[in-house]
């Protein structure tokens, strides 16, 4: 059987989902052995040419030629996978969205003529359709060896959707919300990072993004009674994220007023 | 007679650039670094929040080093409240900092750059060179294994805050690291008489290059900032003496050291280091590079791959250094008051020194921030570097001279993505 060919391509990003790939170290050398590294820039000197079996994608679009590179990207793809927060969710770099770029361009640039950039900062899916996404910042790398011997296997990825919670308590780790009065993240945060956080002492701060049906009102209001007011509470949900945080937010809304 | 040097996307890079080379009667009419990387906008984003998200958000500026930018992040703001940090903190400091060098400086020699010394056009595109690049997974392996230790996972780590950790790690977690440390030591020493066995082209330039200095350590985290040309300041006269400049054809802002009306370009980075520091290297790592002929200072920036080999061996010294003397701190942070003020610091990267500056508020909210990384240091330099080389070999075909100039500037590891949001407030 012919390996399948796999493409590593980077939009707007800090290039650490891809160094996910290359951090498989042992697992990049068996990784080899399955598959064909048709084009992956940041490690190899080999030009764009043909068809991928699967695209990983990394980073947010922001430019113009980005929403060209993406679509031709797509159609040269069977399959299309995000990794991480900036292509699945617009990343840091959607706090842009929200502000005025005019502003950020003259703030960062002497000559803010010279600077080609969108107001905004987009997950891939608002251009093309991706057939998987990964979150997280960054990606964990067991998730991605998870969905990369799906594909072999011809099965779907089995990934958790449900909240980082599930994982904190099977791993017996005292709850800090409840425990320390710590502003966590976890109860609307999709588990998958190792619940790395609340084993450091740490309360989550969401890399992993909304998980499904999030009752974020509900952890704002819980939030309130330990001090953090809904300024605070919303910086807290504009991180990495927040794009996606705010979509959730705003679904939420909606359905309660059906 | 006219000719063109054009790559549109540098490969094994980190992040997006290209270079244009325009030559015209034996004479450069037009040369230019490009990067297009798409523009990032972080100090913006930072305006307004609290202090403590500087570092989880300017760690998100860089992959493959977000262990410097918490660093830096946390050294400056920590200033402002004059915090005291106690000697073990400040040795795990030093440790989480010598993992992420390791691994960061064997990603760039072995799989990043070896590949330009042997033709070939990845590191598993050959299956003798698979061997030569499997020391290098092993090594970046170990350090991503230790950074994880600490942090929780090597690429942006969790633990860090300001004052200094949310938890610290048990000492019998970093000790079972200590026998592969030994061996890998080993391996290192290896891995420099392999660097200096490669065959250079020669190429040397005559250049100003700075770093820290520390009295007794070779510098990571605190020092003054000196050169080979006379430079010795203090990090914030330093920053008055940098200047950023924007050109047309790139997204990320230039800098050069302010002389008299001009500015004069600079290098930063694993050659400044050991340049300027070799003598804070130990004696096992000293006579090794005796031994293999290494003349210091190197004035070849290819041989960048040397002093990064150097790095990863001292790396490897430190990381058993500190972890045999590690003391698991009684507390994890230092307690400090909240106050207004500015400050600025540097910390060296694994790829230079990495400039963070902060103004904040009474409430510890974020006025204003300016961040040099290292590649923005060095744009200018790569620049002068690709002239010369070209302009002396300027009779050469084309495809030579362009494969050449991608070699030079992939020498300087340059991290794109890094230098690509830089801001002058």
């Amino acid at each position: 059987m012919k390996k399948p060919r796999i493409g590593v391509f980077k939009f707007t990003s800090c290039d650490g989902c891809q160094l996910t790939i290359l951090n498989m170290e042992e697992e990049f050398l068996e990784l080899l052995a399955f598959f064909d590294i048709g084009y992956f820039r940041e490690a190899a000197d080999k030009p764009l040419r043909g068809q991928f079996d699967i695209a990983l994608v990394e980073g947010s679009i922001t430019t113009d030629l980005q929403r060209k590179e993406i679509i031709d990207i797509r159609e040269r793809s069977r399959y299309l996978i995000t990794i991480g927060a900036c292509a699945t969710s617009g990343g840091l770099q959607a706090l842009r969205n929200w502000a005025s770029i005019i502003d950020f361009k003259k703030n960062v640039y002497p000559s803010p003529a010279f600077i080609e950039t969108f107001s905004t900062s987009a997950p891939i899916s608002e251009y093309v359709y991706p057939n998987y996404e990964l979150w997280g910042c960054p990606i964990d790398k067991p998730s991605l060896i998870e969905v990369l011997t799906s594909y072999l296997i011809n099965k779907k990825p089995g990934l958790p959707r449900y909240s980082l919670c599930i994982e904190c308590k099977g791993r017996g780790i005292p709850c800090l919300l409840i425990s320390k009065a710590a502003p966590c993240l976890g109860p609307i945060t999709m588990a998958g990072c190792g619940v790395i956080c609340p084993s450091l002492d740490r309360p989550c701060y969401g890399c992993f993004g909304p998980r499904e049906d999030a009752n974020i009102e509900s952890l704002g209001r819980q939030f309130e009674k330990i001090g953090i007011n809904k300024k605070e509470f919303a910086q807290l949900l504009d991180k990495m994220n927040t794009y996606a945080f705010r979509k959730a937010k705003t679904e939420q809304g909606r359905a309660a007023q059906k | 007679m006219r000719k063109i040097i054009k790559t549109d996307y540098l490969s094994r890079v980190e992040g997006e650039g290209g270079i244009y080379v325009e030559i015209k009667d034996s004479k450069i009419v037009k040369l230019q670094l490009n990067i297009f990387e798409a523009p990032r906008f972080f100090e913006s984003f930072l305006v307004g929040r609290h202090y403590n998200d500087a570092p989880d958000f300017t760690a998100r500026i860089c992959g493959i080093c977000p262990v410097a930018y918490l660093m830096s992040s946390v050294h400056a703001i920590e200033k402002i409240f004059d915090a005291k940090i106690d000697e073990p903190i400040r040795q795990l400091r030093r440790l989480l900092y010598a993992s992420e060098w390791l691994s960061s400086h064997a990603l760039h020699v072995y799989l990043l750059h070896g590949p330009d010394f042997y033709g070939i056009e990845s590191a598993w595109a050959d299956k003798n060179y698979i061997e030569i690049a499997k020391r290098g997974l092993a090594f970046k392996n170990l350090g991503n294994r230790i950074t994880s230790v600490i942090g929780g996972r090597s690429i942006h780590p969790v633990s860090v805050k300001i004052g200094g950790f949310y938890m610290a790690p048990d000492k019998k977690d970093l000790t079972g690291f200590l026998p592969e440390l030994e061996k890998a030591f080993e391996d290192s020493l290896a891995g420099i008489k392999w660097a200096s066995s490669i065959r250079f082209n020669v190429f040397e330039t005559e250049m100003e290059y700075i770093s820290l200095s520390h009295q007794c350590e070779y510098p990571m985290n605190e020092g003054k900032v000196i050169s080979n040309k006379g430079i010795d300041l203090s990090m914030e006269r330093f920053l008055d003496a940098v200047q950023e400049y924007q050109v047309s054809y790139s997204s990320s802002l230039h800098s050069g050291i302010k002389m008299g009306k001009t500015l004069s370009p600079y290098l930063t980075g694993p050659v400044a280091r050991v340049n300027l520091n070799h003598d804070r290297l130990p004696e096992e790592i000293l006579e090794v590079i005796k031994e293999s002929g290494v003349k210091l200072p190197i004035k070849n920036l290819q041989m960048s791959i040397i002093a990064r080999s150097i790095e990863i061996s001292y790396a490897i010294y430190e990381l058993l250094r500190t972890i045999k003397n590690y003391e698991k701190p009684e507390k994890p942070y230092a307690e400090f008051e909240l106050r207004s003020g500015k400050a600025a610091w540097i910390t060296e990267a694994p790829r230079g020194m990495l400039i963070h500056a902060y103004d904040l508020d009474e409430k510890g909210c974020i006025k204003k921030c300016t961040i040099i990384p290292p590649t923005s240091q060095n744009l200018f330099h790569i620049e002068r570097s690709v002239y010369e080389f070209v302009q002396s070999n300027i009779a050469k075909p084309a495809d030579y001279l362009k494969s050449e100039c991608e070699k030079i500037i992939r020498s300087y590891d340059p991290c794109i993505s890094c230098s690509t949001h830089v801001v002058r407030v």
